[in-house]
Parts: structure tokens; sequence; C-alpha cells
């Protein structure tokens, strides 16, 4: 039970990654390898507004999210809207060369030593029914429920969701209907990087801040969310949550070195019943 | 096709001529050497990678592992199994084919990003399984191996690294051009069109994984010889990462484009190494650049020199073709 | 030679192609016509196996083709063009047309590797013959360009000339002359009749442009919803009722958007 419970709970960070990854997928269709990278670096930042101006925790978590917003527009407009309509192979190597520039540039600035990085609240665990929780894993899975309710009925409710829905289905035919798509990609981008920056504010207390922190996590949250189908939004997170439960089973029972590999596994098993993931809209067959 | 070819030959010739000579230009430099070693192994890497997705359009994330398993095969059938080089370097080949034909299999059934974390997974796994192994890998202290005693010297060994390459260049210069190379753009360029003509698309995407890995596994198998020492840390997810970039930097498609990609990505981490943390920002930035501004690599430089002064019959041609482009792009239109 | 007996193709509830029958004699110019949606595009998918029916049977020559797949329909002798022509884009007009010949190629991994001298043979033979299907369709001069450079007429040419240079016994032509010139489509017409006269093809057409069908065609389906409404030679249909009320009208309607 308790491990099953840790794996929920770090799967929600895996959730919160997978989510911003699968929102930067099913709009601009760009399967961004710098995530980590880009959630890492917002880490950063808020660890100096925490840490060297002293703000608290919700101040700096929030003024982090306002740098993420801003930095996802950034990333979108200097580069990936001029590689749009690029093959697909072009804007996965170039995320992988943001990848390279932004954990190069962290190194730089900040170092690879890591450091230990505050969590929301402290306190110590406590027992809730069978298992131990404690007062900042609350935290974490509070917000995340929070953010993606929130963001489903963004998604759902609204005309910035609706133009994003649009966009994702057929480009032109949005702009032709009065979408501005590249206002909506930038949207996409902007939050995106948010989500992704929330998963690394959440894991720097556990996984040490450090230019390479994100490695492992953005590379599980890329099996959530194709185990999740990668354009599903519930599959992201639901992938997200499997594979956090999955890793923590196989750390338990099997060797925690291990955790990787399992999880592959399990991806290629999914994937081979299933090539478009659990929650994958049925294979389209291309019409000729 | 023909014209190009013939002009390709003189090219081929020059590189030879170049790999052949290079280790008297550099004489006794071993840092030199070394570095041409890389090149070597990266290079036919950077090719079999450039005909899984380059040429066959199937992504792969995680060609590096299959470089450690080419290492480790040498590794442990020299040192467990004592069995002779001329049989091992093959083998190097063939059981990480084998690897390649486990992964390739569930890999046909999907595409694009799935199949792209599928192999990142692998890479990943790779170096994973070698650490915990023991029994096997040796672990995390990896393995020692030795070359056979007429090859123990270095400037004995870099002739078969170079005879290698060579003959590997050659080798899927011929598949590329061949009726498999053009079934494998087919699948590249329309599944449907190449069903419909008669490919097999599973088994020849299966294929491609398969020939792609059995070089890999031979650079693999070269490079565990020259070190002379294997560990799970040799090729990481990075390394994955610069063979890609060396592929698309290059030019994907090309042969060349895949030999000048792993020459620039091999030497420029070596000129930057000075730089202590510049490395992956410089690294980074050329991927982008190019990208960016040479979206079809820097063998489109290449390419645009060609066309800047084609022959005359080419010319004529060329005027025909562009009436004909108007004539019927505009009964084209017409109809849209 | 080929044969549908009633065959019914569903997706997901809806019924494309209802009850189908028709059999397509040998030597034949064989057309099927009808309004967009009809299914015409439907019958040929489940001929080149992308589309397997709910039920009914499909006969090429006695034989029961649903077994095969996609692949492996042209070893039986049946070549295909494309609607929106599915060419390789990327590829020259030579190399489309050569990726045709793949079934008839012999595809031993090593000597391909090698470049044995068998390889060099048919490789030369291969582009022989791609240059033979090229003056036949007057498009050797294009023979190096990217098919993707060329104007769409030029496109839907190559995509015959890839069905065709394999010499299958069946050619399934699917809307040859969309979004053609009146010029490119006497030629396409011309380039049908002597694929019959000269070469003994059997060719089954899907085609709108009516011009072109009753020019060429020796014996026409007309199917409207899925179904089969009429059949007959060229001037039977062109008298029916049944096919003006149903598929000339919708021309009717069709020009006035245009």
């Amino acid at each position: 039970m308790q491990i099953i419970a840790s794996g929920l709970i770090f799967g929600c960070i895996y959730a919160l990654a997978a989510l911003g990854l699968v929102l930067i997928f099913k709009t601009t269709e760009v399967a961004n390898f710098a995530h980590g990278e880009m959630a890492m670096i917002t880490t950063f930042i808020s660890y100096v507004f925490l840490s060297k101006y002293g703000f608290p925790y919700l101040a700096a978590l929030g003024l982090a999210l306002l740098f993420a917003l801003v930095f996802g527009i950034v990333v979108y407009v200097l580069v990936m809207k001029r590689v749009q309509s690029a093959p697909h192979l072009n804007q996965v190597v170039l995320t992988l060369g943001l990848f390279m520039i932004f954990n190069g540039l962290a190194g730089l600035k900040w170092g690879y030593q890591p450091t230990s990085f505050p969590e929301a609240f402290h306190g110590d665990p406590f027992k809730l029914g069978s298992i131990f929780i404690s007062t900042n894993e609350i935290f974490t899975v509070g917000l995340t429920l929070v953010l993606m309710l929130l963001f489903f009925l963004l998604f759902r409710f609204t005309k910035a969701g609706l133009g994003m829905r649009a966009a994702s289905q057929d480009i032109m035919a949005s702009e032709l209907m009065g979408i501005k798509v590249s206002g909506v990609f930038m949207g996409a981008w902007a939050i995106g990087t948010a989500l992704g920056g929330i998963a690394g504010m959440m894991t720097a207390p556990v996984t040490f801040l450090s230019p390479n922190m994100m490695g492992e996590v953005l590379i599980i949250a890329f099996a959530g969310a194709v185990l999740g189908g990668f354009n599903s939004l519930p599959g992201a997170v639901i992938g997200g949550l499997i594979v956090g439960v999955f890793e923590n089973l196989v750390s338990y029972y099997v060797a925690p070195e291990l955790k990787i590999v399992f999880t592959f596994l399990l991806i290629v098993v999914v994937l081979y019943i299933r090539p478009q993931g659990i929650f994958g809209g049925a294979k389209i067959v291309k019409k000729v | 096709m023909k014209q190009l070819f013939t002009n390709r030959k003189p090219w081929l010739f020059l590189l030879v001529l170049l790999f052949l000579a290079y280790p008297f230009i550099v004489g006794q430099s071993v840092y030199l050497i070394s570095i041409f070693v890389m090149v070597c192994v990266y290079a036919i890497t950077a090719m079999a990678l450039d005909l899984l997705i380059g040429f066959g359009g199937q992504v792969s994330i995680g060609h590096a592992g299959f470089l450690s398993v080419g290492g480790y095969t040498v590794a442990i059938l020299t040192t467990k199994l004592g069995l002779p080089f001329l049989l091992v370097l093959p083998l190097s080949g063939v059981i990480t084919g084998i690897i390649g034909l486990l992964i390739g299999l569930p890999a046909v059934r999907l595409s694009g990003n799935f199949l792209a974390v599928v192999s990142l997974g692998f890479g990943l796994s790779i170096p994973q399984i070698a650490l915990n192994w023991d029994s096997l890998t040796g672990g995390y202290s990896g393995l020692p191996l030795a070359r056979p005693e007429w090859l123990s010297n270095d400037s004995q060994f870099i002739y078969v690294i170079i005879l290698m390459t060579v003959v590997i260049i050659w080798i899927l210069h011929n598949i590329v051009k061949s009726r498999l190379g053009r079934a494998f753009v087919a699948i590249r360029e329309s599944e449907v069109a190449a069903q419909a003509t008669g490919i097999n698309v599973p088994l020849y995407k299966t294929l491609m994984f398969v020939i792609s890995a059995f070089f890999t596994g031979i650079a693999g198998g070269l490079y565990g010889y020259w070190i002379g020492f294997v560990s799970p840390n040799d090729f990481s997810v990075f390394t994955s990462f610069l063979l890609l970039g060396m592929i698309v930097i290059g030019g994907l498609a090309s042969i060349p484009g895949a030999i000048i990609g792993a020459i620039i990505f091999t030497v420029l981490p070596e000129l930057t190494k000075s730089l202590i943390g510049l490395t992956n920002i410089i690294i980074g930035i050329a991927i982008v650049g190019i990208i960016l501004f040479r979206p079809n690599g820097l063998i489109s430089l290449l390419e645009m020199f060609r066309i800047k002064k084609p022959s005359k019959k080419v010319m004529d041609e060329q005027e025909v073709y562009l009436s004909d482009l108007e004539q019927g792009g505009a009964a084209r239109d017409a109809n849209v | 030679m080929l044969t549908f007996k009633d065959v019914t193709v569903k997706f997901a509830g809806v019924t494309a192609v209802k009850d189908l029958s028709f059999e397509v004699p040998q030597g034949n110019i064989y057309s099927i016509i009808g309004p967009n949606g009809a299914g015409k595009t439907t019958v040929f998918n489940c001929i080149s196996r992308f589309y397997t029916p709910a039920a009914g049977t499909i006969d090429f020559n006695g034989k029961n083709i649903l077994k095969l797949k996609p692949h492996q329909v042209i070893h039986e002798g049946i070549a295909r063009s494309f609607q929106n022509v599915e060419l390789f884009a990327k590829m020259t007009v030579l190399d489309n047309l050569l990726v045709g010949l793949h079934p008839t190629l012999k595809k031993n991994i090593f000597s391909i590797s090698l470049n044995l001298p068998s390889v060099k043979k048919t490789e030369k033979e291969s582009i022989k013959k791609a240059y033979e299907v090229m003056d036949l369709l007057s498009i050797t001069d294009l023979a190096n360009e990217k098919v993707r450079n060329l104007p769409f007429g030029y496109q839907k040419m190559v995509d015959i000339g890839r069905a065709i240079i394999s010499s299958p016994k069946l050619i399934l032509l699917d809307e040859p002359v969309a979004g053609m010139n009146p010029v490119e489509t006497k030629k396409i017409s011309e380039l049908i009749l002597r694929l019959k006269k000269e070469m003994n093809y059997t060719v089954l057409v899907i085609e709108h442009d009516m011009s072109l069908v009753m020019e060429v065609s020796d014996f026409v389906t007309v199917m409207n919803f899925g179904q089969k409404i009429a059949e007959g030679t060229p001037q039977e249909i062109q008298k029916n009722p049944v096919v003006i009320e149903a598929y000339l009208g919708e021309v009717e309607e069709n020009a006035q958007i245009v």
C-alpha cells in the first residue's frame, strides 16, 4: 500500500511533466525533448528567488511560473516557430539541441554540484490510514489535482481552449476560421513550460537541484505520455501515474537500478498490444 | 541518377585515399590517431543510423545502445570464450543485429514519436543492464579485452579500422542505391504506395533495423578492440543525441552527409575541450543553427554548388521542364 | 477475370458498399462511375486489400484475393494508381518507376551489398525498362526530376507509369484525369486505349470525367450510395434514366459550384 501511495505521489510529478509535453505536442505536433531542461531552468530561477532574495515559497513559485510562461513563449517565437512546417525529425533534433544548450548554460551559471531545494511545507510524515504521508506530499498531490482540474476546465470551456483544440486538428482551417494559430501555439508553449516548471519544483526536493535533475524525470514522463497515447491529456495524467506506481513497484520488488529498463519493457508491451497507446484515438487509416 | 553517381566516384576515391594516408600525415601522434579512430567509429554508426532514419524514415534515439552491445559482444566473446578476432568482429555485428531484430519487431508497429520514445528507452536500458549484470559484463568496473598478437600494435590495428570503414561505406552505398534502398525510401515517403507496389512494409522495416544494428555493432566492436576496455559509461544517451545530430547536420539520406556530420561532431568536442562547460552549448548552438538556417544539412551546400554549373544538356531539359511546369501548374490551380 | 460477389464494406456502422457484384472480363476497359461518396475508391481499396469487406468475395482469375496482404496483391498481377497520387515525393521519376519494378527483382542482401554482377545486370535492365515506360508516357525528359517538383498532371502520369511498369494483368486507375486540363485528359485517354489495344492489358477505371469514360470504356457500372444502380455499355448508360437522375444531376450541381 505504502509503495503504491508513494508511487502515486511521484506519479503526480510525472503526470504534470507529461501533461506539459502532451499539451505542446497536441497543439503544435512537436515532441519537446528540451521540456525537462526548461523545467530545470525554471526551478533554478525559483531557487534564486528563494535563497538569494529570500522570497516566501509561494511567491517564488508564482514568480518562477511567470518566468516559465515567458520562457516558453520566447523559445517558441525565437526557435520553434521557424520549424513549424519542417519535418518532425528536424523538430526533434532541434529540441535536442536546445536540451544541450540549456543544460550547458545552467551548468555554466549554477554549476553541476547538487544543492538541496526546500519543500513547500516542512513537517514529519504522519499516518493516514495504513500509509505514511508528509504535508509536502499532500501539497504535491493537491496542487497536481487542482492544476489538472483548472486545466481541463480551461481546455474544455474557454475560447482559448477551443482555439487550442481547433489548431491541433487543422492549422489552415483554424486560421481561416479566424483563430490566431501562432497565438495558440504560443499559449501552449507557455502553459506547457509552466506545467513542466511546477514538476521541476516538486522534483527538486527529492533529487536535489542540479542541471541534470530532470533528465530521468523527463524520460519517465515521456514514457507516461506515450503510454497514455501522446495526444490525450487525461491519458498523459493517467500514464504518468501508472509509470510512477510501476516504477516504485519495480524499485521495491526487483532492483531500483532497473526501474528504467522495466518501465520501458512495460511501454514496449503496451504499445505492442495497442500501438496508439492506451488512450490514443483509433489509428487513422490514411485515405487514398 | 547515373550522372550523379559517376560524379560521386572521384569524391569517394579521394575520401578513401585520405583515409589511407591519414596515419602517415599525422605520424605518431597518438592523440590525432585516436580522434581519427573515433571519427571512423562514429562515421560507421552515423551511416547505419542514417540508413534507418534518413532513408527509411524510422526514428531511433537510442542507437548508442547498439554501440554498447557491439562493444560488450567483443569483450565477452574474447575474454570469456577466447574466440579469435576474425570470428568475434563479425559476430559483434551478428549479435547486435539480432538485438536489432528484437527491437525492430515491435518497432514496426510504431511510428514517429512512439518509436522515438521506445528507442530512447532501449538506449537508456543498455547501460543499466550492463551495470547490473555483473556476471556477464563486469558491472561498474567493465571488461578488459586484448587484441590478438598480430594486431597488438595501434599502427597495425588502425589499418583494420580504416579497411572496415571503407568496406562498410562501400556496402552501405551499394545498399542504398539498390532496390533495397529504394524500398526503404519508398516506405519513408508513403507506406500505402509502398505496399501497393509490393513492398512488404513490416519486413523491410525490420530489415532496416537489423542492417543498421549490424553495422553499428561492428563499429562498437572496433571501438572495444581499439580501447581494449568496455564499460557501461562508454556510450550514453548523450551519444545517441550526438549521433542524431551528426546525420541531421550532415544532411539526411546522404552517406557523405553522415560522414561529414561524424567528423564535425567528433572534432568539435575535442576543439572545445579546453573551454570547460562550453562543449554542450557549442554543439547545441551548432545543431539549432544548422536546423534553422540549413535544414537540409551541410551536404546541401555541396549540392548548391553542383547545380550552379549544370551541363548544357541539363540546362535545355531544365527549360523544357520549366515551361511544362507553368502550363501544368496553371491547369492544376484551375481545378483545385 | 476479376469477380466481385455480394461485397459489403462497413466503416464503424456506416455501409460504404452494399452487396456489390460485377465482373471485369479480360482484355476490357471497365469503368466504375458514380457521384462523390458512392464507394468507388472503397472498391479499389478492397482489391488493394487496404480494406477488408464485411461480407462477400473478390476473386481474381479464380483465386480469392481476400486472403492476401496488401503487398502480395501485385504479385497476382494487379497494380493500381491513386486518386490523389501517392508517389514517393522526394524520389526522382526514374526511382519511382524503379520501385514499381520491386516485385520483379531478386532481393538477395549479400549480392546487393557486394554489388555483384547479377545485381548490376538486373539494375541495368530495370533502368532500361523504366525508360521504355517513360517513353510511352513521353516523360523521359523528367527522369531525374524529383516528383514533388512536377506539376500534378505529370505526377499522375508517373503514378500510372509506376502501376504499368511491372507488367500486371489488371491495372486499376483511380480517377486518372482528375485535376487535368482537356489536353492532358486527351493524352490519358489515348494512353488507356493503347494499353488495351497494343499491350492487351485489362483496365479498371474509376472516373468522374464522362467524356473519358464514354470514349474508352467497353463496359460501365454505375454506383450510388454504395450500391450498383446500373450497368451496361457506355451507350446504354447514357440513355438510362436512373443514371441520368442520380449521376448527371450531380454533375450539374457540381458545375454550379465550380
